[in-house]
Parts: structure tokens; sequence; C-alpha cells
């Protein structure tokens, strides 16, 4: 609730990172974590890429999160040491196929996390203006970060409004997927009109220059980071 | 800012008399259902992990995306905004970690699907049946590095998720699936379209949104 006490358009963070260097670390991230192997250097690469993301979310004070992240992982993990060993044939295998994709997309999806929940819509147009990207492709953008909270939330709530009627799980597929999928379309339709509606007022598309009132540039912290996700790189590379 | 001439018009998007550039609110309506498709997009996503389903994502997928797919073709009526969705499609994915081939599938097949819906100027419904299922095969682009780079792909993936993964995965894709994975995708559009408008009748035309 605070944030939306506080001025909207910066959020306020231990450590201020430029949105460009946190979209640079969160394909490093999610890249590495991914694609990459597990010997060689990767021994170092990939256990640093794995907690700099919840590093990041705890200097932004998301604790939340990443308690939420932590408990998953940390069970993840004792299955992995205690269960996978005695499990053979299909189980070992598709407990084996699950915690593997998990452990492999948690950091990326915590650091796309850290990337959403730090940034607001204001310093990513920000930065992507001084990039000089053109606004066919900033404006859908920012639309979509701003749309996935919302999305959730209605999912949500439609959810709860299902279980209020008693109607619940796994009676038809296909149906389940139809009550699911057209009310959200249809309220997401809505809260987009409503929205373009709102931007345009405040003179979004306007043909005057927009001016833009957060501070963005690359400090200290961006550099040290960047340099760090380099050297991920390249021992990516390496292998 | 060439894409608003005509502030006072363009409440209703449709009226405006700059009839081929984009303007904000088709932005908008581009970000909007970029992010329901990749919601959707990321749902089917999730059962593609296991090794049995991986054939079958190319299908399930398109099949998911189609009722947003076709309740946004109902909004587009320029050209760009396919294609648009295919490069941000892309991009999103790329953050995501899936490698840089995503994002060429995603111009690739988003510009083609474009420019198939523009030749039947975003009414005709053969035009967008086609258009549907060429847009599903950006979802190639996953796929692909199973094949184009089989061996370095499989070497990654034995030393982070186990060889008998590993071998049950090339099992179930042969180099002959290839092909055959791009033509389940390309149905997977189809079958999505026929889908997205069966709801569009049944539902949104309805409710006023289509």
């Amino acid at each position: 609730m605070d944030t939306a006490l506080s001025l909207p358009f910066e959020i306020k963070s231990a450590v201020k990172i430029d949105p460009r260097t946190k979209i640079f670390l969160t394909v490093t991230v999610s890249t590495i974590m991914v694609a990459g192997g597990t010997g060689g250097w990767m021994r170092f690469v990939r256990p640093s890429l794995a907690v700099f993301p919840v590093l990041a979310l705890l200097a932004a004070g998301r604790w939340k999160a990443v308690l939420r992240f932590g408990i998953t992982y940390a069970v993840l993990f004792t299955l992995e040491l205690l269960a996978l060993v005695h499990l053979t044939g299909a189980a070992g295998f598709l407990l084996g196929a699950v915690i593997g994709i998990y452990t492999h997309m948690l950091p990326g999806f915590l650091m796309g996390c850290y990337l959403i929940e730090t940034t607001t819509v204001s310093e990513f147009v920000a930065a992507m203006e001084r990039m000089h990207i053109s606004q066919k492709i900033v404006i859908p953008v920012s639309v979509v970060f701003r749309f996935f909270p919302t999305v959730r939330e209605e999912y949500a709530a439609i959810g709860d409004a299902m279980k209020m009627r008693g109607i619940s799980s796994l009676r038809n597929p296909v149906k389940m997927l139809e009550y699911r999928i057209v009310p959200l379309m249809i309220s997401v339709a809505k809260i987009g009109e409503e929205l373009s509606a709102a931007a345009l007022t405040r003179g979004l598309g306007a043909p005057q220059k927009r001016t833009n009132i957060c501070a963005i540039g690359f400090g200290a912290v961006d550099v040290l980071l960047s340099a760090a996700a380099v050297f991920c790189w390249i021992g990516f590379c390496i292998g | 800012m060439e894409f608003n001439q005509n502030l006072n018009k363009d409440m209703n998007g449709n009226r405006s008399t700059n009839k081929e550039t984009l303007q904000a609110k088709d932005l908008i309506n581009v970000g909007i259902f970029t992010a329901i498709y990749f919601v959707l997009f990321f749902a089917g996503m999730i059962l593609g992990y296991l090794p049995v389903f991986i054939p079958l994502l190319g299908f399930v997928c398109p099949v998911l995306c189609g009722i947003p797919f076709m309740l946004y073709l109902t909004k587009v009526k320029k050209f760009g905004m396919v294609s648009l969705t295919g490069i941000i499609l892309g991009l999103l994915n790329m953050l995501m970690g899936s490698g840089i081939l995503v994002l060429i599938s995603g111009v690739l097949f988003g510009v083609a699907a474009d420019l198939i819906l523009r030749a039947g100027k975003y009414q005709s419904w053969k035009c967008t049946l086609f258009g549907s299922g060429i847009f599903a095969l950006w979802i190639m682009g996953f796929i692909s590095r199973m094949f184009l780079t089989r061996t370095e792909y499989f070497e990654s993936l034995a030393s982070s998720y186990g060889q008998e993964y590993v071998d049950t995965l090339m099992s179930y894709t042969p180099g002959w699936m290839f092909p055959v994975l791009f033509a389940l995708t390309f149905a997977g559009g189809i079958v999505g379209a026929l889908l997205g408008r069966g709801v569009l009748k049944k539902h949104f035309e309805r409710a006023g949104i289509a």
C-alpha cells in the first residue's frame, strides 16, 4: 500500500539500478541459467547467478517474494538430495525433470519479478527514450508490463467468483477453459479501453516531445554489475 | 511522433483520418493483447517441459492463444500491429532466457502473418485463418534450437537435467520431426483460430467487445 502513498513515478530502493542494467542482468541470469551447463567455470557462475536475484530483491525490500522463492528453492533442493536418489523409473524421471526445470527457471523468474516490481513505467519509458527506441515498441512493451499484474489480479478474482458459486475444477477441462478465459478477456479488454482513454487524456501520443521527471543514468553500481554480467557471459561462452 | 496527428478524433480509434500509421490507441491495443497472449502461452509452455509434451507444445499453445488472437484481430485494421506483437513476444521470450532464435522467428512470422492479413484487408476469413496458422509458427523459435544446434543443445541439457531426460527427449524428437512439428504448429494455429472464432461468436459479440 505504501507505493500508493509515495510518488508513483519512482520507487525508492536501497540500491538504485538503471532500468537498462536491470534488463541486461535479467537476460544474463535467465539465459545462462536456462541454457548454461554445470561444469568448468559454470560451477562458480551458476551459484552466483542464482543468488544474485535474491540479493537484488532484498536490496529492494521485497521480503515476501524472497521468502516465498527461498522456501520453494529449499524444498526442491531437499527433494533433490533426499528423494531423487531413491526413486527410479518414471517417478524419478518426472521428479528429476520438474526439479531441473524449477531450479533453472526460478532465478530468471525472480529476476523478472525484480525488473517489473522495481521499475515504474515512467522509468522504463525514460530509459528506452535514452536508447532512442521507437515509440512503436516502447508503448506496447510498457503496456505489457503494466498488464501482467492486472491479468493476475483479474484471474484471481474470477477464481473467487467461481468458488462462491460452487463451480470448481475438473469437471470438464474445455468448459473450465471457457469459464476462465472468456471473463478474463472481457475484463482485460474493458480495462484496456479505460487505460487507453486515460493515457490519451494525459497526452500519450501527443505531437510534442514528452518530458520525463525520472532521473535515469548509469552509476558506479551499474558499471560494477554490468562488468560482473560480462564476466558471466565470458564464462558461459568458454564453458 | 508521426502516429498522432488527430488527437481529438481517435478516442474511438477507428474514426481517424490517418488510416495507415499506427495511433497511440493501436499501440496500447497491441500491448494489451500481447500481454494476454503471452500469459496464456506461458501457461501452455509449462506443460511443454515434460518431454512427452514437447511435440505437442507447438499444437497446444496456439490453440490456447487462439481466443485472444482472434479477439485481437477484430481490433487490427492497420499494417504493423501483428508484426509488433510478434516482435514483442520474441523480445519477452528473449528476456526470459530463450535465446535469440525466438526473436528472429517472432519477427519473421509476425511480419509474414501481417502481410497475409493485409492481403485480405484484415477482413477476409480465409486470410485470417491462414495468417493465424503462420503467426503460430513463431513458437518454432523455441524448438528450432533443438534441431539446428542439436548436439550443443542436448549437451547443455544433459549436464543439468540428467542423461535420462535427454535420452527420452531425443527419442521423442528425431530429425524428421522438425517439418512435422512445423505442420503441427500450423495446424494448431488453424484450430486456435476456429476455436477463437467460435468463442468470439458465442460470447464477445454478444458482450459488445468484438
